[in-house]
């Protein structure tokens, strides 16, 4: 019985909020947009016709490559947006499902033409597989050895064997890292207990001059010699001569 | 958190230590010698080689992945390798990884092991002995500020300026006591304290003050102190 007596006076209230904040805008009942006389004038082209007539001229102009050129890249484009992966991932109600569609006859477009890609391209997957760019990938580099790595199928059992190995030997690596520096801090404290006081004092003063900026990360291939003042070159003369 | 749990596992051996001292403070000042000796480091310039089984699971994950992946076209993948206008040139042979100091066995140069580090060692006359032997850069403590600046000035005298190393820290990273042998010596006993200090931008030192030099990996460095290896075995990690 209160709520509905409250309600009531809130209605009253919430309507003449809307009438103060909303008299100096209005807007439209359908659309939401502002209402009013000058937004949009009847007769006048709508702005986005305006860009498509643009097209339409451009083209018509520069007829014989305009078409060409906005077929190839329109090409890239359909290519693209239609890529497909080699190997459909399907949950297995799916794969339940395609496989009794398969038995009444009936196959999908997309499983059609995955059957048609595996055709095509067998054994682009073979191992050693190339990651990453041509000349610069791991193997071609010399990092790792191409006959030590161990056989495998793309397969879920030699999967989780293969994570269990890795997982093995990083964690061993790991450990023993973490021991090595704990010795490491071992070694030092003894060090400093070692050293007579006033040089103690002076060792146990914590050094905060900042880390030198110029000390170099390992990096993928050595550095090489002459690289920079080659490039710098290049990039000389070529400016020169745009200028001349 | 970590620093507390190692200050009380090092409890009981640091207390022993100080007992020590406390017993000998008087006799440690006039008896032995300090010597601040520096191990110089060049820090691995490439890095270093993969396992085969890590290799082969990040390859796996891969081509797994990759099964799953849409194919684009050639031609959208290609566009990566367009080359701005202001670049010219940058495409490059990778250098090899093993030099041809590796090839040459050439100790002295610091373009050996790439993806090691290199540590640097002399042969000359070094304190406490009369013939020349293989040992670090070292000094013997006499009456600078701190340990930390004798081994600077050790370097230094060495290497000839110390624009292009960076001394890690105020405190040593490690400790010997070098007991003078029955027979001839009559020095007394030296603590040998270790600094570390690294390699910055420089490819090429000139090493003074000795007969001869070289730039040692770990393994090598421990051939050339046999009795003294399990010590710096652990000092060192790699």
């Amino acid at each position: 019985m209160m709520r509905s007596t409250l309600i009531e006076k809130l209605k009253p209230l919430n309507s003449s909020l809307d009438s103060l904040s909303y008299q100096f805008l209005q807007r439209c009942s359908v659309s939401g947009t502002a209402k009013g006389k000058g937004k949009i004038k009847a007769g006048q082209p709508l702005k986005r016709s305006k860009v498509t007539t643009k097209k339409g001229s451009a083209s018509d102009s520069a007829q014989k490559e305009g078409p060409r050129r906005r077929s190839e890249f329109d090409e890239m484009v359909d290519q693209c947006l239609t890529a497909t992966p080699p190997l459909r991932f399907l949950k297995p109600k799916e794969k339940a499902r395609e496989a009794e569609r398969e038995k009444m006859g009936l196959i999908s477009k997309a499983n059609e033409q995955a059957k048609l890609k595996l055709k095509k391209k067998k054994d682009e997957f073979a191992s050693p597989f190339i990651m990453g760019t041509p000349g610069m990938d791991l193997i071609s580099l010399g990092l790792v050895d191409a006959d030590k790595i161990p056989k495998y199928e793309l397969t879920v059992e030699d999967g989780r064997r293969l994570a269990k190995e890795y997982s093995r030997v990083l964690m061993r690596k790991h450990r023993a890292r973490q021991a090595a520096e704990s010795t490491l801090l071992r070694l030092k404290k003894e060090a400093i207990e070692a050293l007579p006081e006033d040089l103690k004092a002076a060792a146990l003063v914590p050094d905060l001059t900042p880390f030198p900026v110029n000390r170099f990360m390992a990096t993928l291939t050595p550095p090489i010699e002459g690289y920079i003042e080659k490039i710098n070159e290049a990039a000389r003369k070529s400016a020169a001569k745009e200028k001349a | 958190m970590q620093g507390t749990t190692s200050y009380s596992k090092l409890g009981r051996p640091l207390l022993r230590a100080v007992r020590w001292f406390s017993t000998s403070a008087s006799k440690s000042g006039s008896d032995e010698k300090l010597v601040a000796s520096v191990l110089f480091e060049r820090l691995p310039v490439v890095i270093p080689k993969i396992d085969p089984v890590v290799y082969a699971f990040q390859e796996f994950s891969f081509r797994w992945r990759q099964q799953y992946r849409r194919e684009y076209p050639e031609a959208f993948l290609k566009k990566a390798d367009a080359r701005g206008k202001g670049d010219y040139q940058i495409d490059f042979i990778p250098a090899p990884r093993i030099t041809e100091a590796d090839n040459n066995n050439d100790k002295r140069s610091l373009q050996r092991a790439l993806d090691r580090r290199l540590y640097l060692l002399l042969f000359g006359t070094a304190y406490g002995s009369k013939e020349p032997v293989w040992h670090f850069p070292e000094k013997v403590y006499e009456s600078e500020q701190t340990l930390r600046k004798c081994a600077e000035s050790a370097l230094e005298s060495v290497i000839g300026d110390l624009s292009h190393t960076y001394f890690v820290g105020n405190a040593p990273m490690g400790h010997m006591i070098v007991r003078p042998s029955n027979n001839d010596q009559v020095n007394p006993s030296l603590m040998r304290f270790f600094f570390k200090s690294q390699v910055i931008a420089a490819n090429k030192f000139n090493v003074g003050r000795c007969e001869d030099y070289a730039w040692v990996t770990k393994d090598e460095l421990l051939e050339y102190f046999p009795e003294q290896a399990e010590y710096l075995s652990k000092m060192i990690i790699s």
